[in-house]
């Protein structure tokens, strides 16, 4: 008896009679079409992402805010912070564009995933990098604003008048953590569910790939 | 880019367009999907043929950059609007040519195929396609030896179904 895989393999010579045909002008106009491929949809979003966080940044500096942080005593902290926030930032950008330039279609399928999951990854650790810096930013500027502000003597002494000092304070901070945690867990399942759609498959198949050589 | 590159270009992939027709109807299940994926990969190996050096063969060349596509690039559309069994246009089996055990084996099989993973259908794919094991594993990324584990399980996998 004929081994049945033997017969796919005939039956799979024969199907491509069958096979659709396109003519060279078809094939022509395909070419000057635009790609819709993960990796362009990586690396668009990933554009918007070093965009939306540098503008974030610039919006956040201007005069006013200057004396305000002059005020508060904070402001030799915050130029640290912003010069190493954009120097960061090169180096992410450099770092992205790299790895991008690693991504070749023609490279093994195993390969490929993996060069295209660390473009990702990079991005990932940038956006987890502002939202520390994010993190800092808020608890300079709520310790310069509690220690030097126009109503931190209000604050103080309603802290006093409290009775309880110390409950006062692990109120304050508790309460600032929390929202912190909440911010960053909103982030997080945007980041979860956007890269979720885009990546889910990608991921299985490198995972696939990573078990058949264990 | 150079007119004369991409008549090149589009010529070679007239010719050999089977290969690409054939990873559509794998990784597809209906005609819009099955374009969609045909353009895509189009796309994909026009923007890597400067690269292209001929060091290869044209047609192992492109196994490569479609199976690429079809399994790390392409993002299947949303729309899934099942006009009609689309395994009747490609997979076409003429009743009169076989037996009734084997087009129902056929029919078992290709099913089988259908609901297997990317990489196991790659596999299946290249198998069918009399690629040797070398290639396979290199254009996977994963070894010879492993490549042949796992193409003999799913033989085993595809036997076992014909033969409960």
């Amino acid at each position: 008896m004929m081994d049945e895989l033997d017969l796919l393999k005939k039956d799979w010579k024969r199907k491509e009679e069958s096979l659709p045909k396109l003519s060279y002008d078809e094939i022509y106009q395909m070419t000057w079409k635009k790609s819709s491929s993960i990796v362009k949809w990586i690396f668009y979003i990933s554009i918007i992402e070093f965009v939306f966080w540098a503008v974030l940044n610039l919006l956040s500096y201007d005069k006013e805010s200057l004396a305000q942080e002059k005020e508060w005593h904070i402001f030799e902290f915050s130029t640290v912070l912003t010069i190493v926030n954009y120097v960061v930032l090169v180096f992410f950008i450099y770092k992205f564009y790299r790895n991008y330039r690693q991504i070749e279609v023609t490279d093994s399928a195993s390969n490929l995933l993996k060069s295209i999951l660390r473009v990702k990854r990079t991005v990932t650790q940038y956006v987890w990098f502002n939202i520390a810096i994010f993190c800092i930013s808020l608890g300079m500027f709520l310790y310069g604003s509690l220690t030097f502000g126009k109503e931190s003597e209000q604050i103080q002494a309603a802290a006093s008048d409290a009775g309880n000092e110390t409950l006062f304070w692990i109120m304050v901070v508790g309460t600032i953590v929390v929202v912190i945690a909440v911010i960053v867990s909103l982030i997080w399942l945007f980041y979860k569910l956007l890269y979720g759609i885009l990546l889910n498959r990608l991921r299985a198949n490198y995972r696939e790939l990573k078990r058949l050589e264990v | 880019m150079n007119k004369e590159l991409e008549h090149k270009f589009v010529t070679e992939l007239e010719t050999h367009q089977n290969i690409v027709h054939k990873v559509c109807s794998l990784y597809t299940s209906d005609p819009d999907a099955h374009n969609d994926l045909f353009q895509e990969i189009t796309i994909q190996l026009w923007k890597a043929y400067p690269k292209f050096r001929g060091d290869s063969k044209f047609s192992t060349w492109m196994y490569r950059v479609a199976l690429n596509t079809a399994i790390t690039l392409y993002r299947k559309s949303k729309r899934r609007v099942p006009t009609q069994n689309f395994d009747s246009v490609i997979f076409k089996i003429k009743a009169d040519e076989y037996d009734a055990t084997e087009e129902q084996q056929l029919k078992l099989m290709y099913n089988a195929i259908r609901q297997l993973g990317d990489i196991d259908k790659a596999l299946v794919f290249l198998y069918l396609e009399e690629k040797d094991y070398a290639e396979i594993a290199s254009t996977l990324g994963i070894s010879e030896v492993n490549a042949r584990v796992k193409m003999n399980r799913i033989k085993t996998k595809l036997r076992t179904i014909l033969n409960p």
